[in-house]
């Protein structure tokens, strides 16, 4: 029933076989508002999906950080959803060995009419924490997203830098060992960044296993042990960083429009 | 039975403490939201019913709708059909509401459906007091047959999360659902045995009414006021074999369309 069937025989941390994803993209988008509702009555816009992701296949073995590039729309939020189970494959399948956290817009799960408190409960539980263990977190989640004097506030009122914060804190509690992020493993200022890359090192030295997309692949020189490059619905490479990077700078330029490199959000 | 289990019974079970959280948070979110917070669950109700009671009593007097007391008849009944309204209306929206969260969540998916089904059975039962307060108002009491009340609010709490699987999961792929939902949830005010009992209209009728799942759900609630109604007994019989049917077709559409609601986050 639950979302992640594991698997505890497999090899390799993470397996893809031969996935195919198929996602109308941006149906949504276009399809809200009534004009939009017409046009698709009248059948202008089709709702037949797209193939986002297809034959991919691909693994991860326990301890790797592995970072997912591509260009923008190239699918690596797909690819990361369905690492953790929160898209299911339309075609072969995926295994896991361990529970895989998903980082994935975390911040947006957030319920602005509750508590910091209320959403550290929330926020935990939809991670897979149970509000035991949520309970025996909080002093330590509360103190690193310094947020103590504002504990029994309304989130309303937080920035978004600080709600990312709170977001990021919440998941390292979860001692997964697997994090899966999407360009969520470093948020906040100058300073908390140093500190998230900081525990980061600290959890990959400890055996934690990451899968990451980033567009600022740079800024973790050395943290990565191997690249994959999505494109075109594919892997077009999966080796060495540095080839990985590479390849990333030629498809962005043989496709300046399509990318204009995002700021340093990461 | 299986079915039931697997899908019901044990994902509450295993997830119960995420649950309770969420509904909690849910009914906080509600009652703090208005100054009178607690009381509007009970006010609403029994507003509604005096309105309906006092039109159809006061001002279309004589008719013989229902049973009597009529006031306790119509607050008997209102409350399983605010628990079925507010349920089903909910249902449609449940992955609209907070898209997202399917991006994040490693809950299983049934999780955000089970959350506004009990969020609509705990306002139910938190309403219940207007029972009480009927029976007060009309110098009622229930017979030994009230046992059966129990009974009825769990064969509706199965019907409102098999049909809360079959919306949730059509309106998530199809939007127009949540639209024709409310279209239907009106008809249905009127082809459910709210405001009359099933005993009221053409006999022939009757057996065509009773396929409606909420013929036999208000039927067992009102068994333990009005002994009476166990007449009907064959019609409920109709109505929970639909129930029945409801929840299967619920759980295996859900099933199948998984992957396509996960698309939609």
């Amino acid at each position: 029933m639950a979302r992640q069937r594991l698997d505890p025989n497999l090899e390799a941390m993470l397996l893809f076989a031969d996935v195919g994803i198929n996602i109308a993209k941006g149906r949504r988008r276009q399809g809200g508002g009534r004009r939009h509702r017409l046009r698709r009555f009248v059948g202008e816009q089709s709702r037949t999906g797209s193939w986002v992701l297809r034959g991919v296949t691909a693994q991860v073995a326990a301890g790797e950080s592995v970072a997912v590039l591509g260009l923008k729309n190239s699918g690596r939020t797909e690819f990361l959803r369905l690492a953790a189970g929160t898209l299911i494959p339309d075609e072969g399948e995926v295994r896991r060995r361990a529970p895989v956290l998903p980082m994935i817009d975390l911040g947006r799960a957030f319920d602005r009419g509750f508590t910091v408190r209320q959403n550290i409960y929330l926020l935990g539980g939809l991670l897979g924490m149970t509000p035991g263990e949520v309970e025996v977190a909080l002093p330590a989640i509360v103190e690193n997203a310094k947020l103590a004097p504002n504990i029994d506030k309304y989130l309303r009122g937080a920035s978004a830098l600080t709600r990312q914060k709170l977001a990021w804190t919440i998941a390292m509690a979860t001692k997964a060992p697997v994090i899966v992020a999407d360009g969520m493993l470093v948020v906040g200022d100058v300073e908390s960044r140093k500190q998230c890359l900081d525990q980061v090192e600290r959890l990959k030295a400890a055996g934690t296993t990451f899968l990451v997309s980033t567009d600022v692949p740079r800024k973790f020189e050395g943290f990565f042990d191997r690249a994959i490059v999505l494109h075109n619905g594919g892997i077009v490479a999966d080796g060495a960083v540095a080839d990985g990077l590479a390849l990333l700078r030629e498809l962005r330029l043989a496709s300046p429009a399509a990318d204009t490199g995002k700021d340093d959000t990461l | 039975m299986a079915l039931a289990y697997r899908n019901g019974v044990r994902i509450i079970w295993e997830h119960r403490q995420v649950l309770r959280m969420l509904v909690l948070r849910d009914l906080q979110k509600q009652y703090t939201k208005f100054r009178l917070g607690y009381l509007w669950t009970l006010l609403e109700p029994l507003g509604m019913a005096l309105v309906l009671w006092f039109v159809f009593t006061q001002l279309l007097g004589g008719q013989k709708l229902g049973l009597q007391p009529y006031f306790l008849f119509i607050a008997v009944g209102i409350l399983p059909w605010w628990w079925f309204s507010r349920g089903v209306s909910g249902a449609a929206r449940t992955f609209r509401r907070n898209p997202a969260i399917l991006r994040m969540s490693v809950l299983p998916t049934k999780i955000w459906v089970i959350r506004v089904v009990l969020v609509a059975m705990a306002e139910y039962l938190l309403s219940l007091p207007v029972i009480l307060i009927a029976m007060l108002a009309t110098g009622t009491l229930p017979g030994p047959l009230i046992a059966l009340f129990p009974v009825a609010i769990i064969v509706q709490f199965f019907l409102m999360y098999g049909l809360a699987m079959l919306i949730a999961a059509g309106a998530a792929v199809i939007p127009d659902l949540a639209r024709i939902v409310r279209i239907v949830l009106r008809a249905t005010f009127y082809l459910s045995p709210v405001l009359y009992s099933i005993a009221n209209i053409p006999a022939g009728a009757q057996v065509i009414a009773a396929v409606n799942p909420l013929v036999g759900i208000l039927g067992l609630y009102r068994i333990g006021f009005w002994p009476t109604e166990i007449d009907s007994l064959p019609h409920y019989g109709i109505s929970l074999g639909v129930t029945v049917a409801i929840f299967i077709a619920g759980s295996v559409l859900f099933h199948r369309l998984e992957g396509r609601i996960l698309k939609e986050g």
